[in-house]
């Protein structure tokens, strides 16, 4: 596959770089050719990031050089690395939601004169979607415009500053299958006209169908550099773990319990529909399915966020509506959610306050103030219980690592003592060891009784830790396998349906 | 025909419209309220007071495309006013242009102290101004030692700014004054729609955290609007004195919110990365147009004044969350969105309907 084997466009030479205590980069050479798409994988931590901000003039390297054309550059800046023709997409576009299409792709350019031109530059803009083949409207404005759709118009943009090589940053983690497939059809364009492109990815998948050469890092080390051909998925993951995977996934037999949730037929319009499951005490029932399976829609109306407006839902044998999450959380269900930032922690809160968020009414006093002195001892029994590593209760949370910040989240979903707790994405991005730790928990709460309810885009992971996968697409139950008939190989037959052949593994 | 709207006229062109058409509509319901509306009077007192609203009004407009306030307008407005009035009553020979020049100079030093704060300093923006708001105001108290200047000390041609008809349209005089404003908002509307500087504004606001990405100067930039913000103000001091030649302590007390009343009326979203100046004027137009003429109908009482800004303010921010917002929705949805190609041939006709318009 690779068109152009005698030089790369860019050489990494013997990059590292430190910081504080920790080394994120340490000695990663690595030759990226035009006209190849070179997937870089590693777990979180890896030095990935760290690797693209150097790339891109956000860091400085420690030492090592960057080579452009078998001459050494240096980038200061991201203005710098635009001029040598580097430059990088991210997971969220970084788009101007009130300028047009065309201002967009045409805003970083130095050289368009003292005085802009609006039809010349909507006449490049629509030549350069066009030869993507993408069709857009150069005039609308980007506000509304799908992700996809603004990550067509940043490799717009990239293109426009006439760009060598290509970063893509996990462009694909918060697109729908369909999605997914346009972006590698742009990608393949590119490859084509003799773009060299680093691809990011935490989907083995996608890593196969479309890299000509895969990289791993581990702990700031590059681990394996080959030829797609030479690799498979096996070997990449246990490059990039460092250790078999197995030992990472070591599930304890609960004993089953009595039924705790089901639902029958249960459905959101144009959501999801036709969902009937059953979750047992000490069951941990494992959700599956890829990006737009609507797995965390399902997990929303049963904490009744976005409640469902079809179907039935028995908790504990009698039927309830989940109209709230107040609701949800008397009757005792909880919802760990995905997405820390955004909806699950108050960033410049203390860990204690966080924890004590959704059961403030049990820390009143009779006069309506909160009791600081049984909010924090609640708070300390978790962080001793958890191992949340932190010199105090009362640090803000913001301050804390991601592993020890979804470990509060747990602690206050925990706190509201739940029967069922629905966990979204408990483990996506926080390290390995912290992960482990988290396995463990689930293990823990499950022996205790619980009902958990765990999705999952960590395949692995989910056929380690679940008594049973559901797997979902689009908004469909595919199909409930048991532990023993669970294999990542029927799991993913299920969540691609009958789109099976673009994404299969290897 | 809808599509045809929709490919010629941005919601925010339509917001710029219903403001024309709802400032006829209050002329002409004033029209028939009070005797003798459509006089040269009338249209000479909205006019200047308008002229000078809009000037700040487009500084103010600068600094908020950003996603950034000033508060301090108001003080700069009054302490330029007083200082180039006691400079010119001090000493009748200054010459006009040094005269506009002392007052753009001192504004533009005010607005570079708040622009450094702000860009540089990362000090929010309502904060800072807020402290030079007082801090301006001060400045003017101590400096003035409480004395006032009065008309009679001030040449005669600075005051013919706002008395002189520069040219008729009909019964109608255009001042000076009004002739600058409008030369002022045309020249900046022009800087933001064809200078890079005036995109890049619109891109701050519209994301920061993707402006600073794109490698641009995000922090030069917004002190530039801080600083012509600033000069625009110190020049609507200018406009002050010669409208009003007697200036007190107070002068121009209170006209940052006139003016942030103006710009919001006039469409510019207060979080930035949308609006225009012809907007701004037309928003300072209907304010003015509004509040002289309910003074008249009613004699409503100036301590009024207020309220009915704050009003205006209320109502056009809660009519721009609801309608605004659907305008754009609707608009982001009419099918311009990514598609493969052999899905939507209909799109690609229309794009090639719209090149060769």
């Amino acid at each position: 596959m690779t068109t152009n084997s005698n030089k790369p466009v860019l050489e990494i030479r013997g990059i590292a770089k430190r910081f504080d205590t920790t080394q994120a980069l340490d000695d990663v050479s690595l030759d990226i050719f035009s006209g190849e798409i070179h997937a870089l994988l590693g777990e979180n931590g890896a030095g990935k990031s760290t690797l693209i901000k150097i790339m891109t003039g956000v860091h400085q390297p420690d030492r090592g050089e960057i080579v452009l054309d078998g001459r050494p550059i240096r980038i200061g800046n991201a203005v710098e690395a635009q001029a040598h023709g580097i430059a990088a997409i991210y997971q969220e576009p970084m788009i101007f939601p009130d300028l047009t299409v065309a201002e967009n792709i045409f805003i970083s350019h130095r050289d368009q004169g003292a005085i802009l031109g609006w039809s010349k530059m909507y006449h490049d803009a629509a030549a350069i979607l066009s030869k993507l083949d993408v069709h857009l409207d150069v005039r609308q404005p980007a506000r509304g415009l799908t992700l996809a759709a603004q990550q067509a118009v940043e490799i717009a943009k990239a293109i426009s500053l006439k760009v060598r090589v290509l970063i893509m940053d996990e462009p694909t983690a918060s697109l729908s299958a369909h999605e997914v497939t346009q972006l590698f059809k742009l990608a393949a364009t590119l490859r084509e006209q003799g773009v060299a492109i680093l691809f990011i990815s935490h989907r083995m998948e996608e890593v196969f169908e479309i890299a000509d050469r895969v990289t791993v890092l581990r702990d700031g080390k590059k681990i394996s550099s080959a030829p797609r051909a030479e690799v498979t998925p096996e070997s990449a993951i246990r490059d990039m773990v460092g250790r078999k995977v197995e030992e990472f996934f070591a599930k304890s037999q609960a004993q089953r319990g009595d039924r705790l949730l089901s639902t029958r037929g249960l459905g959101k319009a144009g959501v999801f529909s036709d969902i009937s499951f059953d979750v047992y005490r000490g069951e941990v029932l494992g959700f599956a399915g890829l990006v737009g399976s609507r797995r965390t829609d399902v997990g929303l109306a049963l904490f009744g966020v976005e409640p469902a407006d079809a179907g039935e839902i028995t908790f504990d044998g009698k039927p309830v509506k989940l109209h709230s999450a107040d609701r949800a959380l008397q009757i005792g269900i909880a919802y760990a959610t995905e997405d820390r930032r955004a909806l699950g922690l108050a960033m410049p809160m203390s860990i204690a306050a966080n924890i004590s968020l959704p059961m403030l009414r049990e820390y009143l006093s009779r006069l309506g103030l909160i009791k600081r002195a049984a909010e924090e001892s609640a708070a300390e029994r978790f962080r001793e219980r958890l191992a949340i590593r932190a010199p105090s209760v009362r640090v803000e949370v913001a301050r804390l690592s991601g592993g020890n910040q979804q470990k509060v989240m747990l602690s206050k979903w925990l706190n509201a003592r739940p029967q069922l707790l629905v966990l979204d994405e408990p483990t996506r991005g926080i390290d390995v060891s912290a992960k482990a730790e988290v396995h463990h928990m689930i293990n823990d709460l499950a022996a205790q009784g619980l009902g958990i309810i765990l999705i999952s885009s960590d395949l692995p992971e989910l056929l380690a830790m679940s008594d049973r996968i559901l797997v979902m697409r689009e908004g469909r139950q595919m199909g409930i396998f048991t532990r023993e008939e669970a294999t990542q190989e029927k799991v993913l037959t299920a969540a691609m349906g009958q789109n099976r052949g673009t994404g299969e593994m290897q | 025909m809808m599509d045809a709207i929709k490919r010629y006229l941005r919601p925010e062109q339509i917001r710029e419209l219903s403001l024309v058409f709802l400032i006829i509509v209050t002329l002409i319901f004033f029209g028939t309220q009070i005797e003798g509306y459509y006089s040269g009077r009338t249209f000479n007192r909205i006019t200047t007071t308008v002229a000078i609203i809009a000037v700040v009004a487009v500084g103010e407009t600068l600094v908020i495309l950003t996603r950034n306030y000033d508060l301090s307008v108001g003080s700069i407005v009054g302490f330029t006013a007083y200082f180039v009035g006691t400079q010119l009553a001090n000493n009748n020979g200054i010459s006009p242009l040094a005269a506009v020049l002392m007052a753009i100079g001192l504004g533009a030093v005010m607005g570079l102290i708040n622009g450094v704060l702000v860009a540089y300093g990362r000090v929010p923006s309502i904060i800072v101004t807020l402290g030079t708001l007082a801090i301006y105001r001060a400045l003017l108290v101590n400096y003035s030692g409480a004395k006032t200047v009065t008309t009679d000390s001030l040449p005669q041609w600075l005051l013919d700014l706002a008395r002189v008809n520069l040219f008729s349209v009909g019964a109608f005089d255009i001042r000076p004054m009004v002739a600058l404003a409008l030369l002022i908002v045309v020249i900046f509307q022009l800087v933001i729609t064809y200078l890079p500087f005036g995109r890049r504004l619109y891109a701050i606001g519209s994301n920061p955290e993707a402006a600073r990405v794109a490698g641009f100067p995000t922090q030069r930039i917004v002190m530039t609007a801080y600083v012509l913000c600033g000069s625009l103000s110190g020049l609507a001091g200018f406009m002050f004195l010669a409208r009003f030649g007697n200036i007190t302590v107070v002068a121009a007390q209170g006209m940052e919110l006139s003016a942030i009343a103006a710009v919001v009326v006039g469409g510019v979203n207060v979080f930035g990365g949308s609006g225009t100046m012809i907007g701004a004027l037309l928003g300072a137009l209907m304010i003015n147009t509004l509040e002289q003429s309910l003074i008249r109908w009613l004699q409503i009482s100036e301590f009024w004044r207020d309220a009915l800004l704050g009003l205006l303010i209320l109502v056009a921010v809660a009519t721009d969350a609801v309608i605004i917002n659907r305008l754009r929705n609707l608009w982001a949805r009419s099918g311009l969105q990514a598609r493969p190609a052999t899905e939507t041939p209909g799109v690609q006709a229309q794009e090639e309907a719209g090149h060769d318009a």
